[in-house]
């Protein structure tokens, strides 16, 4: 099976297209967990918020606009969700996460059934159109992604917020004498993490595939949650090792297409995950987690 | 010295609501420029009087007066934004910063930013005279230096008053010396300090006038010109704080704990770096040292809990590695924390059992079996508890300390292992903790004494050894075994 020039170029902007829902999730939650709230239910978040945008399209009368504002409200609701019940009422943080993710299996089925009338999928979105690149359609939201990690980075490292946010992370109490409003910023981490995760949700069912189907997140959550680790939260490296994921994606897809065999297809499926294991298993930055990661906050 | 106090406390009393009176009718002055000693036992109320002054704590009665205006504070940000600052025994800062970046964070709050925040900084370290690294992380700095940027924090933040809270505690003699400097300049610029302690010396040395407080009430303020030592303790306490005596001892006798060459790696840091050490029978052996020299470990070790990477640890000849085999060697324990041996919802006559029994082969336990215990523990460590049947966890701090040594020491042990046992502890059980281990010594139990109290060591044991960055520095027999001696130890 030759490659040609072409095709290296196509996998390429495919792997940009690829690697928007991990690497936007991904970033979100860099900012959570150096805020010290870790969100395991960023696959739920992203599963709702995919189911309420073409939701959101159809009902607005198939209008983009109004499906990634929805799925970023309602991301940004959970993760709010998610916020208070881990930073005021001293929620187990992974308790809660798996809540939303099984809330979110079940609700969003619950969902297309009620709207569309069958347990699997949406009638297709018309996908915006945006620019094309060696004729692959690109989205805006994959210049955005990689604004927003420049953006982020930016934040976290550069200006006085920033600091503040990552001084709660790594010692609340000390943040606290020294001034912040450790709930506050807590809350207002998780919620920009859920916002995010929304996005990306939005994304992937109104842009990337078109559609909304069951479990349309297929771990993408779990990935973006690898990633962050993979970064060591620096999300400039999350934007290189959401390329990574995304590029295997790609690849994963290509190769499908290339191969008519259906069991080898299955196969081929697997190689993002795998990936991303080996990946993840490579560049362990152990020391770079955020110190009070998890660990409820208790005022004396 | 001004006219006019600075900070005027009137009537101010505090009463938990179980009914706990902390602070009755204290009345407490500061002029501008004066050090002010507040002298007490743990729990008699310095710590609580200055947490209402810096807006921790809201006073049950009382009021506060700054610069001749009553004030209520809703919370600390308040008495900062007032000018007044509080330096904390276990320091506010966040350790992965940088010393900058906390002190950015610290003046953000007060609404300045970068560059205001960095001018503000260096006429406050110049004013001071104080050096320190700016872009050091502090998690990488002394004990001594997180002090003087606590309160370069305080003073950039433009603190008029400053808190001082058991301030040496944590430190070594030298880096003793280095703050008392501070506290100088730092009132030669006008700036009032509150110096809480229960240390005697530093009170004489360094203060303008004493206030001692006793169980919440004032006992006295007086001017520091010519006050004796003795004269605060017996002030302090009530009666006068005579030295606990120490038994005769016997000729020590054979080893009975051998540490050898001890290298101990924790996350792939050396933290002992080649250990050795001796406890005869018969004799307390001291280890002193800053906290988190090496003690910690060493005592894990000792107990099996730490695997070494080289080297071993020997109980009468036969090797420890593990707990089990510590106590089933004859090994007892007094841990360092309280609550790392107490189930505090769990009552006094379980908690009992638990460390009487550890090591144990016993299956079953009867109700009569854990009375008997609990009356044995009352009987003879003088325990003032409700019952066997309440939680440890509502017994004061020396109650609940009687119950972990009375335990532990009526199991038995040849070998006991005390760490810190005197720490928050009131005089009187104090005393009575000390007097204990000296007993066991003279009935032949061997004692190694781990304590960051230096005057503790010295009290107690026959022989000192000083633990400096994972290593023994020195050792140093009791007559010869002077502060000055262990604290050059201590820094080498």
């Amino acid at each position: 099976m030759p490659i040609e020039a072409g095709d290296l170029a196509a996998l390429t902007v495919m792997a940009f297209t690829a690697m928007v829902p991990i690497t936007l999730t991904a970033i979100g939650e860099i900012v959570g967990e150096k805020a010290g709230v870790v969100n395991i239910g960023l696959e739920g978040i992203m599963l709702l918020a995919a189911w309420t945008a073409v939701a959101a399209y159809f009902l607005s009368g198939g209008s983009h606009i109004a499906g990634y504002t929805a799925g970023l409200a309602i991301g940004l609701l959970l993760g709010l969700l998610h916020g208070v019940i881990v930073v005021y009422l001293k929620g187990d943080q992974i308790v809660s996460g798996v809540g939303l993710n099984l809330f979110a299996a079940g609700a969003t089925v619950v969902g297309t059934l009620a709207l569309w009338g069958n347990y699997a999928n949406s009638p297709p979105v018309d996908v915006p159109q945006f620019i094309e690149i060696a004729g692959q359609r690109v989205s805006p939201l994959v210049p955005l992604t990689i604004l927003m990690g420049v953006a982020v980075w930016l934040f976290l490292n550069k200006t006085v917020a920033g600091l503040r946010l990552r001084s709660v992370g790594d010692d609340p109490r000390s943040a606290e004498a020294m001034g912040v409003n450790v709930y506050r910023v807590q809350i207002a981490a998780a919620a920009f993490a859920g916002a995010m995760a929304g996005l990306s949700g939005a994304y992937l069912s109104i842009d990337y595939i078109g559609s909304f189907t069951k479990m349309i997140t297929a771990g993408r959550g779990f990935i973006a949650l690898a990633n962050v680790a993979f970064s060591g939260w620096n999300p400039l490296l999350a934007l290189l090792g959401g390329f990574i994921f995304g590029f295997f994606e790609a690849l994963a897809g290509f190769a499908k297409l290339q191969l008519e065999a259906t069991a080898e297809s299955y196969l081929l499926q697997s190689i993002p995950y795998v990936a991303t294991l080996i990946a993840v298993a490579l560049v362990s930055r152990k020391g770079r987690m955020p110190r009070w990661l998890g660990r409820p906050y208790v005022k004396e | 010295m001004a006219t006019t106090p600075l900070v005027s406390m009137r009537g101010i009393s505090k009463v938990y609501p179980d009914g706990v009176k902390a602070l009755e009718n204290v009345d407490f002055d500061l002029y501008p420029g004066e050090v002010h000693s507040l002298l007490g036992e743990n729990g008699a109320g310095k710590t609580t009087l200055m947490r209402i002054l810096y807006g921790e704590i809201r006073p049950s009665s009382g009021k506060i007066i700054v610069e001749d205006r009553e004030v209520k504070w809703s919370g600390p940000w308040d008495a900062i934004r007032a000018g007044i600052a509080m330096v904390y025994q276990h320091f506010r800062l966040v350790e992965t910063l940088t010393v900058e970046e906390n002190l950015l964070i610290y003046l953000s709050s007060l609404g300045l930013n970068r560059a205001e925040a960095r001018s503000r900084v260096e006429e406050a370290m110049e004013r001071l005279g104080l050096e320190v690294p700016l872009v050091a992380r502090v998690g990488d700095l002394p004990m001594g230096v997180r002090q003087r940027v606590e309160i370069l924090k305080a003073i950039s933040g433009g603190a008029k008053v400053l808190i001082l809270d058991e301030p040496t505690s944590n430190l070594t003699p030298l880096e003793v010396e280095a703050l008392f400097s501070v506290v100088e300049r730092l009132k030669s610029l006008g700036v009032s300090v509150v110096y809480i302690t229960h240390k005697l010396w530093e009170v004489t040395r360094i203060s303008d006038r004493i206030t001692v407080l006793r169980r919440g009430r004032v006992v006295a303020t007086l001017k520091n010109d010519g006050v004796s030592e003795e004269e605060l303790a017996r002030l302090m306490v009530g009666e006068l704080a005579e030295q606990g005596g120490r038994g005769a001892r016997r000729k020590p006798g054979k080893a009975a704990l051998t540490v050898r060459n001890l290298r101990v790696l924790v996350d792939g840091v050396e933290r002992l770096k080649g250990v050795s050490l001796t406890v005869r029978e018969g004799e307390i052996l001291g280890v002193a040292g800053v906290a988190g020299n090496g003690q910690e470990e060493l005592v894990a070790a000792i107990l099996g809990l730490l695997k070494p990477v080289e080297g071993e640890v020997l109980l009468w000849g036969k090797p420890v590695r593990s707990p089990r085999d510590f106590y089933k060697l004859g090994g007892g324990i007094i841990p360092g924390d309280r609550s790392q041996i107490l189930a505090a919802e769990m009552s006094v006559g379980e908690n009992a059992a638990f460390i009487f029994y550890t090591g144990s082969r016993k299956i079953a336990l009867t109700p009569g079996e854990v009375e008997a215990l609990y009356r044995e523990i009352k009987d003879r460590f003088h325990l003032v508890a409700p019952g066997p049947d309440a939680p440890v966890g509502r017994l004061s701090g020396g109650n609940q300390q009687k119950v972990v040594v009375g335990s532990e020491v009526l199991r038995g042990p040849k070998l006991l292992v005390a760490v810190n046992p005197t720490q928050g502890l009131d005089i009187a059980t104090t005393r009575f903790v000390r007097g204990l281990l000296s007993d066991l010594a003279s009935q032949g139990v061997a004692v190694l004494l781990v304590s960051a109290d230096l005057d503790e060591v010295l009290e107690l044991s026959d022989r000192v050894v000083v633990m400096s960055g994972g290593r023994i520095t020195g050792e140093l027999a009791r007559g010869d075994a002077t502060p000055e001696k262990v604290g050059v130890l201590m820094g080498a």
